[in-house]
């Protein structure tokens, strides 16, 4: 058992990547087996509508003209989810590395989201540039606060994250409801009376660099998202705050004797992962949603899907940021309308993308056993 | 050391690069839409899902009669988040559907968007006027119905009962989201009360969810306590929590859209919205030439698009022939402009 600990060890140092890489392998297989089960249909069809229903047969060579088309839409709508993905995944990867799990990361985007469409919609005639970065900056701060208020109930009272981030959702969940409901402040007046704030105004709006504008296409947002990824790499592995973080997570008892000030380090760490989350919910509002309402807001789930990002990803950049687009392709390609509906009755499609979700959420806490199967082959072998 | 650390990378970076590729290599065959010369209607539904039991639900029962009374082919596309329905309706119109529905107020502007964009096409949207899209598409039409007219039977008849039983006359309504179709709704049920009886009182409040139960129960323990005998849920999947509480408190529960009077005996009746046959008469048109775009078509009792559904046993008949002779009216329009918003 020592040695395959050891190996285990070995195998994360190695930048984790088989572990994640097999897991997600399992959880596809396991899902296989379940769509055998339930549809009596070999999954290789299913597969195969994922796949391209994430757009992700756009880089083989081989497709015709109008199938390109086609999926250079999907993987728009895939990175538009990955967008998204990577920045709930970090606000995740970055509390995990002092130790702390921000399950508030959906409250976080939602307020993010709300400052977004709050500027975003207001303001006209101001200079788009300036607007912009005022939308978001202003969001991201706002993420940043919100899960700052965890943080600091942390740091101060020792008032665990878990509980108060998640009542920091309910929190953000009921006060944008709220807010963009019959009579709230941020009620669009087009007439209707629906609960659904303004449109965001067009010198606000993110610029398109791939598709049609109108049709939700792929914007700056992702360069934004990767952007992110490298600066929480740089602050994790090259700065003293990032350093004092790792130290925390690790061992605050060690951390607070080698003089690194653990409550700072904690706020920290919770705020600036609120504010990832925040720059998702603005990215998403002015990069294709425009609009909010209190459906979009009770039913979003990208905060959540973070988690399972930020776990498959191990916490490191490059494996968020692999995760992220793994999720996004899964998102996507498992929606109603890329899967066949003669194998997949419509009304059990929309399971198929927890179901694998789940799986691999299962599966990550059982990459031990991965590596136990594997010594036990290599011992066999040798 | 060092060495078995680079290594353990290449592999797990070459099985990675083998993975894509394998995938690939399977996946290279690609769909064909095949075009028929049958007309072909898509629903596109909003986050409620197709097993809401309630709207989504009877707009999908409203494509399936379509499919096998007129022979024409359709598909239905789930949207799971936000994100989704804008692709989902292109879906639709890429893959040939003659006529486009989004299901639901929560579809306009992304119907709005792409209609707008395929002005060739025809679409139509459920529970949204047409004249608030944004951009006014005049391939579009918009589905409405005349919920108040179902509210006032409904609230007409529970009024009549509790006057038979000689119980006080408190009724109770819990709302989803403060949004016109529901408020048509209640605005009647408050009418057709006080025409029954101008004593009655009806308490109403809103969940601000269409799912959870629990939300939907709460508000209306809340309003029995205040004396309430009945029950009207008005929130969908949530609405079922207010039932639970009308049963538990043995007091009535009125259902919502469909025929919830399967739920038991403490059910008094449903106040009934028929999207499924807004739906099917919407693809019907399509499929005889004579569907315009740019207005409504607005569903009513007379039209048979709105109603009350079964009535419980329990009630006394003259009850029942009382409410009979109301819808007539309704029909007749000789009972007209009932009020739309709640005061």
């Amino acid at each position: 058992m020592d040695e395959i600990l050891g190996r285990y060890r070995l195998l994360q140092r190695a930048g984790g990547l088989i572990a994640p890489v097999v897991t997600s392998v399992m959880a596809f297989l396991v899902g296989g087996l379940v769509i055998v089960a339930t549809t009596h249909k070999a999954p290789w069809g299913v597969y195969r509508g994922i796949f391209n229903g994430a757009g992700l047969n756009w880089i083989l060579p081989w497709i015709s003209a109008v199938d390109r088309t086609n999926a250079g839409y999907n993987l728009q709508q895939t990175l538009l989810v990955t967008t998204a993905l990577i920045l709930t995944g970090l606000a995740v990867s970055f509390a995990f590395r002092c130790g702390l799990f921000n399950i508030g990361g959906q409250g976080q985007y939602i307020v993010g989201a709300v400052f977004a469409v709050w500027i975003g919609s207001s303001l006209s005639g101001l200079q788009p540039a300036v607007h912009i970065v005022l939308a978001v900056g202003i969001a991201t701060l706002g993420g940043a606060v919100w899960a700052g208020i965890a943080g600091f109930l942390r740091a101060r009272f020792g008032a665990h994250e878990v509980i108060t981030t998640i009542m920091l959702n309910w929190t953000a969940i009921w006060v944008a409801s709220a807010l963009l409901g019959q009579g709230g402040p941020l009620q669009g007046k087009n007439g209707s009376d629906n609960p659904i704030s303004a449109d965001v105004v067009d010198g606000a709006k993110l610029t398109v660099i791939w598709g049609d504008p109108l049709l939700q296409g792929l914007s700056i947002g992702i360069f934004v998202a990767l952007a992110a990824l490298v600066l929480y790499w740089i602050v994790t592995s090259r700065t003293t705050l990032g350093f004092g973080i790792r130290t925390v997570g690790k061992s605050t008892e060690a951390a607070r004797y080698s003089g690194i000030d653990v409550a700072r380090s904690t706020f920290l760490a919770m705020a600036i992962s609120g504010g990832f989350a925040g720059l998702a919910g603005a990215l998403d509002i002015l990069g294709w949603q425009f609009r909010l309402s209190v459906g979009d807001v009770q039913a979003s789930q990208i905060g959540f899907i973070g988690i399972a990002v930020a776990l498959l990803g191990r916490n490191t950049a490059v494996g968020v940021g692999l995760s992220a687009l793994l999720f996004g392709a899964l998102v996507n390609g498992t929606s109603t309308r890329n899967l066949d509906p003669s194998v997949f009755r419509p009304e059990l499609a929309g399971n198929l993308t927890i179901l694998i979700q789940g799986l691999v959420v299962l599966f990550v806490g059982a990459d031990v056993l991965v590596l136990v199967v594997l010594s036990r082959l290599r011992r066999r072998r040798a | 050391m060092k060495k078995k650390t680079r290594l353990l990378s290449l592999i797990a970076l070459t099985a990675i690069v083998a993975v894509g590729l394998l995938a690939g290599a399977g996946f290279a065959q690609n769909a064909k839409h095949a075009r028929t010369a049958a007309t072909s209607a898509c629903l596109v539904t909003d986050i409620g899902g197709l097993n809401d039991k309630s709207f989504n639900h009877l707009a999908y029962v409203g494509l399936q009669a379509a499919q096998s009374k007129l022979g024409v082919t359709g598909r239905v596309i789930e949207s799971k988040s936000g994100s989704d329905y804008i692709p989902n309706l292109l879906s639709c119109v890429q893959g040939g559907a003659d006529i486009t529905i989004g299901v639901g107020f929560l579809m306009a502007d992304a119907i709005n968007t792409v209609a707008a964009k395929f002005p060739d096409s025809k679409f139509a949207i459920i529970d949204f006027p047409q004249e608030f899209l944004a951009s006014k598409p005049a391939n579009t039409r918009g589905i409405l119905f005349r919920e108040q007219e179902s509210g006032y039977l409904a609230g007409w008849l529970a009024v009549k009962e509790l006057v038979s039983q000689k119980k006080p006359l408190v009724l109770g309504a819990v709302g989803g989201l403060k949004i016109p179709p529901v408020d048509h709704y209640i605005a009647g049920y408050i009418a057709g009360a006080k025409a029954a009886n101008p004593k009655a009182k009806v308490l109403y409040g809103y969940s601000q969810n269409f799912v959870d139960q629990a939300k939907c129960k709460e508000l209306a323990l809340g309003q029995i306590a205040q004396g309430a005998q009945v029950e009207f849920a008005v929130a969908g999947q949530c609405g079922l929590g207010a039932l639970d509480a009308a049963k538990e408190k043995g007091g009535w529960g009125i259902g919502v859209d469909a025929d919830q009077l399967f739920l038991g005996s403490h059910m008094l009746t449903s106040a009934i919205k028929k999207v499924d046959v807004g739906v099917f008469r919407t693809i019907k048109q399509v499929k005889g030439g004579t569907f315009k775009g740019y207005g409504n078509t607005t569903f009513s009792v007379r039209a048979g698009g709105a109603g009350i559904g079964a009535i419980s046993p329990k009630v006394p008949k003259d009850i029942v022939a009382g409410e009979k002779l109301l819808e007539k009216k309704i029909k007749n329009g000789s009972i007209k402009s009932i009020p739309t918003t709640v005061p």
